[in-house]
């Protein structure tokens, strides 16, 4: 039930500055500067000369890595929509939650690779890596919404989103703690190096396994909501929690669920992401979860579809972006600042459209 | 009343995997050696009992039974302390005899603490199993403690309580008092041992001391009691004198500390500065921004811009495209003028979000700023990732503001006296009581008409430029500046100030940067584990104590009462109007109809 904000500026009473709609002139005098901006970046990139300018292979090849990338956000994307659409709170730990994932598979990977498994028996060692990452961070996430999240079931709005903001801290600096602050290398099977081709187009062979096991992850899941008894009591729960413990469905168990949920998705993100990057460190939660929390948002938070297509869709902005825009600036090293894109558009997006892509309407969610 | 023993034995094992956790993080070989009083009682060994003091002094809380609250009696709940410490203790003893057994190498692949010295410290150098019987000894007396402090009978349990935590706040300040002590001219021996903690006798002297206090003031009778607090509340001259005597404290504190702690509080007042700036906005006006570091590091830039800093770059230095020549004590007031500018222009286009949209918005404000700062792009302008040097020194009448800590430290205290001066005043103000109406409730307060767009900017702007203050000050007191000091941390940091203090109140914030700052800056040890700390402050404050250390008198009333809806964002009942209303000070908001005319 969200409460719809009015106007704030009602004409006569108030002095004549506020009357004029200040906040939409600002808007639209932005939204024409941005748009403004994207188009000359883009023309001027498009248009540079042959020596300067990006091959065809090369924007092919940034779409295929935004793809893979932006599939992983997809998954991290899911926890925090889940989540959202039945405490509406953020939580903004997840990206913590899918860096315990990361650390867990890490030590199998690393004792796998000294034993030679990793390269003898990819499929096996890789299927022990999922499940192990699958299962520690589902671990941290159920034990975070116990420590953390239970006690504050009935606070003030503000009061969770600052414990989670504390527990993210205190993860990371746990973690940091526990294994150490290096970065250390991931190891990757022999089976997963070099690419494929596919319709004759060479893909790496990783990218090619972070969309299949995406596919296969979104599909049980969407199955897994539709489909099952504790999926319907999620979806229940989710429209209306008060009615849902009415109808006898036990509200807490289901909130248990949907934390576990999510930390099985960050977990097999965890691996994609690790063996893409070849490495783990304590660090590494942030940018991801901030980026997949900006998908959740763009996509319309609370909404399954829209994790997905957010995802996907800002990771296609992350690596074309850059590379689009910003180079017809001439701007040096462009992505720098891929990472500030992810924020503009979480920016824009919320200023703009706050209920998402997907989402229904403004009114709602402010 | 008893306690079931469901919750001795829950109790005793969650003691137990905090006393894991505490090992495993490596707590207990960081502060193995940090002695707190004599040689035996060093902070690591202190860690060893808190487990299951802690956990004793939860299980044994007040249940409450059919709607009536009913205390632990106090023989039972010593026993069940005693047994939880049991539980938390033996669990303990077992795992580091696992440890032990399995082969610390070996674990050590995985978490990188456990060590041979870690099992040597945990078995008292007596190995296992030898030294476990210690361990479990040393956590039964934990256990003991917290029962005891939760059901032993008032008039004894709080000069107790007061004493232990006098002696461990002054051996927590073994690095300040006895340096005070010789500056004094007084010995200081006899009180600590030299370098080192409090010594038996100093440790007596202080737990005797504040007991003593304590016990005279329960016993004196209510009677005096209240007049002795209505003296201070109310006497003019009383409050004057107390005043007199804080700011000579303070004026003299770094001529006592030295330059080593003067250098610390410097830091501690630039965060009380953030701190003051971060309060007007979280807690007068209750907009959650995530992105104060925005205008932290626009201080800093901005400052170091207009008095004519260079650019570090790969063969020397450059200067920058814009660049000034101005005084510090000119450009220092341009750079709050812009900062507040800054903050309109931030607060502007995110007006109508609210509660965590806000939050997440201001996030990422300010991570671009960060990512900007530190990104080649901006090499021209600020120095990009090689950052910028050569801010000016400010110097005043002999004073040198940068090369010398005790003398920043007096220009840090003249901003915050009167960052502290301004935002009191504002709290008071229709402003501050506008701001307070458009927290609690923003439908309500517009209706009573408060403009809450001109306030929300207002917030923006005045929080903006006290926190730009803070960096400029940054930037005198370092001279260079590298954007790694630009990160979403200092928001964090700044955040965890304020909550931990109390949100909306001004002594909570000096409080907060003295705990948050202060501490981990005098005792080394705990610079690794600042941000551990701050998290876990965050979490546990929100869980456990939401108001803060020193509670501001209305807001504290505000989150006890649960239902009362903070953001208009979320749930609101019929019955939630009712409460706001009734929280809502009637009297101000009659004041705020002038914004009608």
């Amino acid at each position: 039930m969200g409460t719809v904000t009015q106007e704030p500026t009602r004409g006569g009473q108030l002095g004549r500055l506020e009357r004029l709609p200040w906040r939409r002139i600002i808007l639209v005098v932005l939204s024409v500067l941005i748009l403004a901006v994207v188009l000359v970046g883009a023309y001027r990139t498009l248009t540079l000369p042959e020596d300067q300018a990006y091959s065809g292979a090369r924007w092919r090849n940034f779409i295929i890595l935004g793809l893979a990338q932006g599939s992983i956000y997809a998954l991290i994307a899911l926890g925090y929509t889940l989540v959202y659409g039945i405490l509406r709170m953020i939580n903004f730990a997840h990206g913590e939650v899918f860096m315990f994932g990361a650390f867990g598979a890490f030590f199998f990977a690393d004792a796998y690779e000294e034993s030679g498994f990793l390269d003898s028996n990819p499929i096996a060692s890789l299927a022990i890596l999922l499940t192990v990452a699958m299962l520690t961070s589902m671990g941290v996430a159920v034990l975070l919404e116990r420590v953390a999240y239970r006690p504050l079931r009935n606070a003030p709005r503000l009061v969770p989103l600052i414990t989670a903001i504390g527990a993210s801290l205190f993860l990371r600096e746990t973690a940091r703690g526990f294994f150490g602050p290096q970065t250390r290398g991931f190891g990757v099977p022999t089976a997963l190096e070099g690419t494929w081709t596919i319709f004759g187009i060479p893909v790496d062979r990783i990218q090619v396994l972070v969309l299949v096991t995406v596919i296969i992850a979104m599909t049980l899941l969407s199955l897994f909501i539709a489909r099952t008894r504790t999926g319907k009591s999620m979806r229940a729960v989710a429209a209306d929690s008060e009615i849902a413990s009415l109808m006898g469905i036990h509200v807490d168990r289901v909130i248990v669920t949907t934390f576990a949920i999510g930390g099985l998705l960050a977990g097999v993100a965890a691996v994609l992401f690790s063996l893409t990057f070849e490495s783990v460190n304590f660090f590494m939660g942030f940018r991801p979860g901030i980026a997949a929390f900006t998908a959740a948002v763009l996509g319309g938070i609370g909404s399954i579809t829209g994790a997905a297509l957010g995802g996907i869709l800002l990771g296609l902005l992350q690596s074309l972006g850059p590379a689009l825009i910003l180079t017809g600036y001439e701007i040096p090293s462009p992505f720098q600042l891929k990472d500030a894109f992810t924020f503009f558009v979480l920016v824009l997006v919320l200023i703009f459209r706050p209920g998402g892509l997907l989402g229904t309407g403004d009114a709602e969610k402010v | 009343m008893g306690v079931p023993s469901r919750s001795i034995w829950r109790g005793g094992l969650i003691g137990a995997i905090a006393a894991i956790y505490v090992a495993l993080v490596g707590l207990y070989t960081r502060f193995a050696d940090l002695e707190l009083v004599g040689e035996q009682i060093t902070l690591g060994r202190l860690l060893l009992v808190a487990p299951a003091l802690v956990a004793a002094y939860a299980v044994t809380r007040p249940r409450v039974v059919a709607g009536e609250r009913r205390p632990v009696a106090f023989g039972r709940g010593v026993l069940a302390g005693m047994l939880t410490g049991l539980v938390t203790g033996a669990v303990f003893a077992a795992a580091v005899w696992f440890a032990e057994w399995f082969g610390t190498d070996r674990i050590r692949e995985v978490f990188i603490q456990i060590s041979d010295p870690l099992i040597a410290f945990l078995t008292f150098d007596k190995g296992v199993p030898a030294g476990l019987p210690i361990l479990i000894a040393l956590s039964v007396l934990g256990g003991t403690v917290g029962g005891l402090a939760r059901t032993a009978p008032a008039q004894a349990r709080a000069p107790l309580a007061v004493g232990t935590l006098a002696v461990l706040a002054m051996a927590l300040l073994q690095r300040i008092i006895p340096i005070v002590f010789v500056e004094l001219g007084f010995e200081a021996d006899w009180l600590y041992a030299p370098s080192r903690g409090l010594t038996w006798f100093g440790a007596a002297l202080v737990f005797v001391a504040a007991a003593g206090v304590n016990a005279l003031w329960h016993r004196s009778g209510e009677r005096t009691r209240e007049r002795v607090r209505s003296t201070i509340q109310e006497a003019p001259a009383a409050k004057l004198g107390l005043l007199v005597v804080i700011i000579a404290v303070l004026a003299i504190m770094p001529l006592l500390l030295g330059t080593v702690i003067s250098e610390v509080l410097g830091q501690v007042m630039i965060y009380v500065l953030l701190g003051i700036g971060l309060n007007i906005v979280v807690g007068y006006a209750g907009l959650l921004d995530l992105g104060y570091v925005a205008f932290f590091a626009f201080g800093a830039y901005t400052l170091g811009l207009l008095t004519g800093a260079f650019l570090n770059t790969t063969t020397g230095a450059a200067e920058p495209v814009l660049s000034g020549d101005l005084s510090f004590y000119v450009a220092i007031w341009i750079v709050a003028l812009l900062a507040a500018g800054l903050g309109l222009l931030i607060g502007a286009p995110v007006l109508r979000l609210r509660g965590d949209y806000l939050a997440i918005v201001t996030l990422g404000l300010g991570e671009i700023v960060s990512i900007i700062t530190a990104s080649r792009w901006a090499q021209p302008l600020i120095g990009g990732p090689q950052g910028m040097r050569g801010v000016t020194k400010a110097e005043f009448a002999g004073f040198n503001f940068q090369d010398n800590p005790q003398h920043f430290y007096y220009l840090a205290l003249a901003f915050v006296i009167l960052a502290l001066f301004i935002s009191w005043r504002l709290a008071g103000s229709r402003i501050g009581r506008a701001w307070n109406a458009m927290r609690e409730d923003e439908q309500v307060a517009e209706a009573m008409g408060v403009s809450t767009i001109r306030f929300k900017l207002l917030a923006f702007a005045m929080g903006g430029a006290i926190g730009s203050l803070g960096g400029a000050l940054f930037a005198v007191n370092l001279g260079s500046l590298t954007p790694t000091s630009f990160e979403l941390l200092v928001s964090i940091t700044a955040l965890a100030v304020v909550i931990l203090g109390g949100l909306g109140s001004l002594p909570g914030v000096v409080v907060g940067a003295l705990v948050l700052i202060g501490l981990p800056g005098l005792l080394r040890e705990f610079e690794e584990y600042r941000l551990l700390i701050y998290g876990g402050a965050l979490v546990a404050i929100m869980i456990l104590r939401p108001q803060g250390l020193i509670p501001n008198v209305r807001r504290s009333r505000e989150l006890h009462e649960e239902e009362v809806e903070q953001d208009a964002w979320g749930v609101a009942e019929p019955d939630d109007r009712e409460a706001v209303a009734a929280v809502l000070p009637g009297g101000g908001l009659g004041v705020e109809r002038e914004d009608l005319e």
